[in-house]
């Protein structure tokens, strides 16, 4: 498996990956941030879909972004938006949903669209840690 | 109104049964209440009157003769009262009293039990849809307490666990009082007698209850309020109008984003609250209908509809005035005018 596993080097040391935080409080960036820096991983964090959609756009964004980690309720375009928004234009990034509000209906919909995971908040770091692992896992080995 | 309608009622006895139908009457446009009389002057329906402006009468027997009253509601309890009133009423005007008025009096209270119920089930109906936003406001500080909590037992930095704990204790405070907020507002409004209630500070009470009904996202919000506005009743009860209104005002722009502008006024001696949006409006041809029971343009399931004939039912019993002003697309704005203004300082009345 290991020379599968996605890394490269940021500023010499080893980086796991990119992951684009979407979510409009700035305590669930602040935590998501938090767990995965001490895992190896950059984190880009943006507060709603339109400022999503811009850092994705953003530079080498597009080519460099891993995972993108996403929030519903949110202003401007919010989760659900931005999921259909990033399935269309960005089908090779993979998408976790971070929600506070569990539903079912709503998790099979993402699921359907080809969302990887659907985490309901509270979530634990080594969790969200291992549904970032296994997503970016999931996209190397499709790229094969 | 016809005049065949009209009705020139004078109550007898002003106690508590007095009061209540004083209270009801009132209501009725086609009733005209011509006075109220009490051997005691410190009467509870007495002050009542005079606070509705209705004549207080201190002779029975003028009151009963001179004023073409049509009903004469004896509520005194007083047998020799009953005796004189079928001795000298007008031949034109019916007399209720003894065992008839006490049946009324029991209507009236169950009445009133009835409405208190239907307030109590509509609040409660309506606290199911605050799911998502109770959810959304308790699970994001959860997560920011788990992931600190979980940092916390690995940070080394002293200075860093000092203000992770400190972030810790915040946001558990915040998240209680989203119970403590809601658990007053779900309670049963208390029957206390009216009190004088500062608007402002309802309104803005309302508005934290009313962001777990529904997404303000996208909403600009702008507050204009006279200070010291305050009008008499029911706090809970006005709150539960507030929450009301403030809730059909956010749906109304619910994915389209818009202003919800929320204004307190004092004019001609009266205080005014306004709530506009600038969302879908109403269309004209329901206009009349929208605050009748059971009338409501959601999916089923999704509203009861017993919402606004609430708001307006509570509205009435403050002797104040609701009013709509609606356009397809260009929003709606709902006014409540309540007589009798007064100011309090800010804060000294809750």
């Amino acid at each position: 498996m290991d020379e599968f596993k996605s890394g490269f080097f940021v500023g010499g040391e080893a980086c796991e990956g990119r992951v684009l935080v979407v979510d409009d409080e700035p305590d669930i960036r602040r935590v998501v941030k938090m767990t995965l820096q001490k895992a190896g991983y950059e984190v880009l964090e943006a507060e709603n879909g339109e400022k999503a959609i811009e850092t994705i756009n953003a530079g080498e964004n597009r080519l460099l972004l891993d995972v993108v980690i996403c929030d519903i309720r949110m202003p401007k375009i919010n989760g659900a938006e931005a999921v259909a928004y990033f399935r269309k234009n960005y089908p090779r990034v993979p998408l976790i949903v971070l929600t506070g509000f569990p539903d079912t209906d709503m998790a099979t919909s993402f699921l359907r669209q080809g969302v990887v995971d659907y985490l309901v908040k509270p979530v634990e770091g080594e969790k969200l840690k291992s549904a970032v692992a296994r997503a970016i896992e999931q996209r190397e080995l499709a790229r094969l | 109104m016809e005049r065949s309608d009209h009705t020139k009622v004078a109550i007898l006895g002003a106690g508590r049964g007095g009061r209540a139908l004083l209270d009801l009457l009132h209501q009725i446009p086609s009733i005209e209440i011509v006075g109220i009389a009490d051997r005691n002057p410190a009467a509870p329906g007495l002050e009542r009157a005079r606070e509705l402006q209705v004549p207080v009468a201190t002779n029975v027997p003028d009151l009963v003769s001179n004023h073409g009253v049509s009903l004469i509601l004896d509520v005194t309890g007083d047998p020799e009262m009953e005796t004189y009133l079928h001795a000298h009423k007008p031949p034109t005007a019916n007399v209720l009293s003894g065992s008839a008025s006490r049946l009324l009096w029991k209507l009236i209270q169950h009445e009133s039990k009835l409405e208190a119920e239907l307030l109590q089930s509509e609040k409660l109906a309506g606290i199911g849809s605050f799911a998502a936003g109770i959810a959304h406001d308790i699970n994001n500080p959860l997560q920011l307490i788990l992931g600190l909590a979980e940092n916390l037992a690995e940070e080394r930095d002293l200075n860093a666990v000092h203000q992770q704990a400190q972030d810790i204790i915040e946001a558990v405070k915040r998240t209680s009082a989203i119970c403590r907020d809601l658990t007053r507002y779900s309670r049963r409004a208390s029957p206390h007698d009216d009190v004088l209630v500062p608007v402002n500070e309802k309104l803005d009470e309302a508005l934290k209850i009313a962001r777990y009904a529904s997404s303000f996202h996208d909403i600009e919000m702008i507050k204009q309020y006279q200070p010291g506005a305050a009008v008499k009743g029911n706090p809970d009860e006005l709150l539960h109008v507030l929450v009301n209104l403030i809730t059909n005002a956010v749906h109304a722009m619910e994915g389209r984003g818009g202003t919800l502008t929320i204004e307190t006024l004092l004019h001609d001696g009266q205080v005014e609250i306004r709530i506009s949006d600038t969302g879908c409006g109403i269309d004209p041809d329901k206009l009349d209908e929208i605050f009748e029971p059971f009338f409501t343009t959601k999916a089923p399931g999704k509203g009861t509809g017993l919402g606004l004939y609430n708001v307006k039912t509570i509205v009435n019993k403050m002797h104040g005035t609701i009013a709509v002003d609606s356009r397809i697309d260009g929003g709606t704005t709902f006014t409540l005018t309540f007589p009798d203004a007064e100011l309090v300082g800010q804060g000294s009345l809750s």
